[in-house]
Parts: C-alpha cells; sequence; structure tokens
C-alpha cells in the first residue's frame, strides 16, 4: 500500500509542478536559463503547498 | 490616440461610469452585481490600452485585476451573505453580466488575432479565461447560486451536494 501512495503523492505533485511552470513560462517577459531555474525551483514549492492545501480538504 | 485607446476609453467612460453610479446608488443587490461589474469592465479595457500604446508590460496590469476583481466580490458575497438573501429582490443582474462576460472575450478574441501565435497569445487567453470564468462564477456566488447564504451555510451547500448528487 505505502509505495503505491508515494507514487500517487509524486504524480500529483508533477501534475501541479507542471501546470504551475507552464504558468511561468506563460507569465515571464524573456525566457532565460535563470528564469528557468527560479522558475522550476518556485513551481515545486507551489506543487507542494497545493497538494498540502487539496489534502487539507479531501484527505485522501 | 488610435482605435484601441478610442475603443478603450469609451468603455471606460460608458461601463465603467455606469458600474460605479451602480455601485454608488440603489439597492444593495444591484451594487454588489455592479462592483463586480466594474472590474470586469475595467480589465478589457486595460488590455486594449497595453495594445494602443503597444505596451505588452501593461497586460499585467489586467492579469492583476482579471484575480482579484471577482476574488473581492466573493468576500462581499460572503460577509453580505445575509442581506443578499434577506433583500428579497429576485437575483437580477444576468443580462449586464453576460454581456460584460461576451464583452470581454470579444476583446480577448480580437488582441489574440491581432498578436498571432505565440507566448503572449498564450497569456493572453489566461487572463481571458481568468476574467470571463471569474466574472460568471462572483455573479454567481452573488445570487447565491452556491447556497452559501446566512448562517444556514454548511446546511445549504450540502443540500446542494444532493441535488447535485442526483442530477
Amino acid at each position: 500500500m505505502r509505495p503505491w501512495r508515494a507514487v500517487r503523492a509524486s504524480g500529483e505533485v508533477t501534475v501541479w509542478w507542471a501546470a504551475l511552470f507552464a504558468l511561468w513560462l506563460v507569465l515571464i517577459s524573456t525566457v532565460d536559463p535563470l528564469e528557468l531555474l527560479v522558475g522550476a525551483a518556485v513551481s515545486l514549492l507551489g506543487a507542494l503547498a497545493a497538494r498540502a492545501g487539496r489534502r487539507a480538504v479531501h484527505d485522501e | 490616440m488610435n482605435g484601441w485607446t478610442t475603443t478603450a476609453t469609451v468603455a471606460l467612460a460608458g461601463g465603467l461610469g455606469a458600474t460605479l453610479w451602480g455601485a454608488a446608488t440603489g439597492p444593495l443587490h444591484r451594487r454588489a452585481v455592479a462592483q463586480n461589474l466594474a472590474s470586469a469592465v475595467t480589465a478589457p479595457a486595460l488590455l486594449l490600452l497595453a495594445q494602443g500604446y503597444g505596451r505588452p508590460a501593461y497586460v499585467d496590469l489586467a492579469l492583476v485585476l482579471a484575480l482579484l476583481g471577482p476574488v473581492g466580490t466573493l468576500v462581499f458575497a460572503r460577509l453580505l451573505a445575509g442581506e443578499l438573501a434577506d433583500g428579497g429582490q429576485s437575483p437580477g443582474g444576468r443580462g449586464p453580466t453576460l454581456a460584460v462576460a461576451a464583452y470581454g472575450a470579444l476583446v480577448v478574441v480580437v488582441l489574440c488575432a491581432v498578436t498571432g501565435p505565440s507566448r503572449a497569445m498564450v497569456k493572453l487567453l489566461v487572463v481571458g479565461v481568468l476574467l470571463v470564468a471569474g466574472n460568471l462564477i462572483a455573479s454567481k456566488a452573488l445570487s447565491g447560486g452556491f447556497g452559501t447564504a446566512g448562517a444556514s451555510a454548511g446546511k445549504n451547500a450540502g443540500q446542494e451536494r444532493e441535488s447535485n448528487g442526483r442530477g
């Protein structure tokens, strides 16, 4: 059971991260490596916060 | 002055003027609807001004307004839930809300066509979706569409969930 939960959790964080990173890419004015690095990092933070927020409402 | 800025000026003078008047006078429910429409009228005008002045960075203003306008309306809908439900007025405001949503969608589509396929166009689409969806969701919340009116918020929400399940 536990490994399956870990796979689901990492899958959810990955989907959130991809969506947030795509939004970052759309909203920045110029695409350069530093922007990509910062965007990837803050998207990961946002993805973790999004999962935590969703689980606070629907714990499953 | 060009076509974009002229259109934006006319929309601001007519639309924002009317919504400010609506928010400053009249019964509570109409004032709440009017303040919701104020941000929905202003954001497309900011998009038109960004195009008219050739400053894509100004699109960010419309983005922020499209995001925060509906959030502010949701706060009003929550805080004034009792008064809005007790007023005994019909929800109303459907026509102007749909007209403003259609105007926002039209502005975004025209600007997308002018911009052409690019990152800027995707950004415009993001702003447009936030604008139209936020406006419609906030106006639904104002008319009690999410069943959060008054002290019986939890009960109503539960009933709505049940009826959704049946539907």
